[in-house]
């Protein structure tokens, strides 16, 4: 204000030349990061107060420990550090999310080193991973700790910090022998079950999941066809001789659907930017999670579900291209 | 059929893609005020596309309002006036914008405004005047587009003469801060739909179209007033979202007439002018008065009372921001014309040209939004709002690469140079400059 009163502000002997255009949107990588760690606050703080103190440490663990090491391979490669966009803090809470709160401690050591050092850094940094880190480093440790990543509480079974839990067995082992589940709905929607840490409430996410559509992070599409596709496929092809309509409701709300089809698939780097692309990803993403369910040996595909349709990414971008403005859809090179 | 269901003036038109942007339209409540006489200006003998005007005058010579200083002899081109009246102190070469050398006349005004002789009206009606006459007049008057392309307005009627069917006002304004033609359409709306009138009779088209953004509520009826119940002319509501005012998305969103690449407005049988430029048709053919001023939005967060001035043309901007009462931050750029499409410019003294629809004065605080730079993260911003329906992050990324070929195979030669890409990036890609870079790098291969 007291700038006002001096009106003799001289203008400096140089002047910025740059090219247009000269505003700038106010959104940054950063605060994009931000807007999905918010979203996924309430999934997160819901399982804390479902497994107790060791869930937190696991998910304090997998965050710390991404951007650790996401600072030291900078360091080390000499790139810009870019800790400060928050992206390794992202990849950490999801990979979080996606553990068992009763994994050993080494676990989100190991997850973390292997999403941040190896799919994401030696690939090029953020932007460059053609695979989300965060699956990629849960497949890891599926294979390389099958019993520890598959043992889960129950709900409210507030584990201890020495682990001794008793194993419960999740809806998706009911559903894959086509029984249903001992949880009810309700239960499921609500997540008063076991499982991984931020998986269990549907509500929670989908909360989360609404944050970001609202604020415009993600956009319908992805989700949309996601569940939709397995929606339909469940509906259609119910398992054992179960009613249709509760099997894909319980299908829905089981295993990590819901945290996959909002904050998985939607990944920015690793999903198409065209919208149609968008929707053939989530339809693809839905069909192979059905279709891992049914027939492969593992009771959850929606990790590897979404490997793969990341694989297509460029793909799909480069097949729903859109039809540019004064051209015709396809032209014909002369 | 013409004014069947295409265009009604209740439903916004709109065309896919573009962006809202923050309007920053606090200067349209504000009168358009006149400039005193500034002491010289400076006057540019090129101001836009076509070929530089060679000075008729001496250092040394009396020249008074409206008279010719510079001729083009052939090729495109119009007649540079004088914007003042006063003594030539001296004819000079000065760098423009973009640092070509461009010689100036230097005018030392003395305040009189003394019109040339040569300064006086049509005599002839309008109907009995023929379209190569008003082409004449226009060109004679020095009328180049005044939205900020200032390709010859001439030179744009002559290649529609006979293939058109309508007459587009631009009055989108779509670019931040400015509010010129706003006020225009407030003060002088009347002078538009004269200069339309011209036109369409010049290109003998019935049908005039005046697209106005939906932000001008208060333009928007009165022009519907004025026009009352013109059988040939008539208001047309476009949805406010940058790039609204760029011809192709206007042609597109009121004609649902899609330009083909390469192609121009006239080829899919419309014309669109500026409604600037109209009105300077207008005075020209009524008043005999060429192109000697404009309106010109001083704005930007550095300037104390930010306002519409109509100034000379070639009146410097230091002393336009002098009268807008000066600086009240330092500034760090200095934009002429909208922040999205606008030049900087590396002087602050540098002319009013027939392009400067703004000034925009910037300090640091503003320009600091621009200055985030990471990889491209692949969020899809860029290509759901741009207007051309392109790829801009792998144009960008190809022409980092130096793939200049694939970026040509992804239609980078249709990109306008709109900027909504680089707005929306939340990495702060500069994807606009890589693709000018790919372009060029094409151009010069040809
Ligand atoms: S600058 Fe080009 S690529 Fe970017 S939005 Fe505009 S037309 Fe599309
Ligand atoms: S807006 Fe920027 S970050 Fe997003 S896809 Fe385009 S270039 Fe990449």
């Amino acid at each position: 204000m007291d700038q006002n009163q001096n009106p003799a502000v001289k203008a400096p002997e140089l002047l910025t030349v740059s090219p247009s255009p000269h505003a700038h949107r106010q959104v940054t990588t950063a605060s994009v990061m931000k807007d999905v760690l918010i979203a996924l606050l309430p999934a997160t703080v819901w399982g804390i107060y479902l497994f107790g103190i060791r869930a937190a440490l696991v998910v304090v663990l997998c965050v710390v420990f991404s951007v650790l090491f996401e600072l030291l391979t900078q360091l080390v490669l000499r790139r810009p550090v870019t800790i400060s966009d928050c992206s390794a803090a992202v990849t950490g809470l999801l990979l979080g999310l996606n553990l068992s709160p009763t994994v050993p401690f080494y676990v989100p050591v190991v997850g973390s080193a292997f999403a941040i050092i190896v799919v994401k850094q030696l690939f090029g940094g953020i932007g460059k991973n053609i695979m989300n880190p965060a699956l990629a480093a849960r497949v890891f440790l599926m294979m390389a700790w099958t019993g520890e990543m598959t043992v889960f509480p129950a709900a409210y079974d507030r584990v201890a910090l020495s682990v001794d839990a008793v194993a419960s067995a999740t809806p998706l082992v009911s559903l894959k022998q086509g029984v249903l589940p001992d949880a009810s709905l309700s239960e499921l929607f609500f997540g008063q079950i076991g499982g991984c840490i931020g998986e269990i409430s549907v509500l929670m996410l989908l909360v989360g999941g609404i944050y970001l559509l609202v604020r415009k992070v993600i956009t319908w599409h992805i989700p949309v066809a996601f569940l939709g596709t397995v929606a339909l496929l469940t509906f259609l092809f119910p398992q054992g001789d179960l009613p249709r309509l509760t099997f894909m409701l319980t299908s829905l709300c089981s295993g990590g659907l819901v945290l996959g089809a909002f904050f998985m698939a939607t990944d920015y780097v690793t999903s198409p930017v065209t919208p149609a692309g968008r929707i053939i990803f989530g339809v693809g993403c839905g069909a192979l999670v059905v279709f891992l369910r049914y027939f492969s040996g593992y009771n959850e595909g929606v990790s590897f579900a979404i490997l793969i349709m990341n694989a297509l990414v460029w793909y799909l971008d480069m097949c729903t291209k859109p039809r540019v403005f004064g051209k015709k859809r396809r032209e014909k090179k002369a | 059929m013409l004014f069947g269901k295409e265009c009604k003036t209740t439903v916004k038109f709109t065309f896919r893609g573009g962006t809202h942007l923050n309007e920053h339209k606090e200067t349209a409540t504000l009168p358009t005020v006149r400039l005193p006489e500034p002491r010289t200006v400076s006057i540019p003998l090129s101001q836009h596309i076509g070929a530089h005007a060679t000075p008729t005058v001496a250092v040394g010579d009396k020249v008074l309002v409206g008279q010719v200083i510079g001729t083009v002899e052939q090729g495109l081109g119009c007649p540079v006036h004088a914007s003042v009246s006063g003594t030539v102190k001296e004819i000079v070469t000065r760098h423009n914008a973009q640092g070509i050398p461009i010689q100036n006349i230097v005018i030392e005004n003395d305040g009189e405004r003394t019109l040339h002789p040569s300064v006086k009206p049509w005599g002839k009606p309008l109907a009995q005047t023929a379209p190569s006459e008003i082409i004449e007049i226009v060109r004679k008057a020095g009328i180049s587009g005044l939205g900020g392309a200032t390709f010859p307005t001439y030179a744009k009627l002559q290649s529609a003469l006979g293939k058109v069917d309508t007459v587009i006002v631009n009055c989108a304004e779509c670019e931040p801060y400015i509010t010129a033609n706003h006020r225009l359409l407030l003060e002088r709306g009347e002078t538009v739909i004269t200069g339309l009138e011209i036109v369409m009779h010049a290109l003998s088209v019935t049908e005039g179209i005046i697209a106005v953004e939906d932000n001008k509520p208060d333009a928007i009826a009165l022009l519907q007033k004025a026009v009352g119940d013109n059988p040939n002319i008539r208001v047309c509501v476009v949805k406010t979202k940058y790039p609204q005012g760029d011809e192709r998305q206007l042609i597109y969103a009121i004609k649902h007439r899609e330009i083909p690449a390469g192609k121009l407005p006239a080829d899919v049988g419309c014309v669109v002018i500026n409604a600037e430029t109209l009105s300077a048709i207008s005075r020209a053919f009524y008043r005999g008065i060429p192109l000697v001023s404009r309106i010109v939005t001083v704005t930007g967060d550095c300037i104390k009372n930010p306002q519409n001035v109509r100034a000379p043309l070639g009146t410097p901007y230091s002393e336009l921001i002098e009268f807008c009462g000066g600086l009240v931050k330092t500034p760090k750029k200095i934009v002429s014309g909208g922040p999205m499409m606008g030049q900087a410019q590396w002087d602050i003294h540098a002319p009013v040209t027939k392009g400067t629809s703004a000034i925009l004065v910037f300090s640091e605080e503003y320009d600091r939004i621009n200055t985030y730079h990471s990889a491209c993260i692949h969020c899809g911003n860029c290509v759901t709002h741009c207007p051309m329906h392109l790829m801009p992050n792998y144009l960008a990324q190809y022409a980092q690469a130096r793939r200049y070929d694939d970026a040509a195979k992804m239609n980078v030669m249709s990109c306008v140079e709109c900027g909504t890409c680089t707005y929306n990036c939340p990495a702060g890609v500069q994807i606009v400059q890589y693709i000018r870079v790919a372009k060029g790098a094409l151009r010069m291969k040809k």
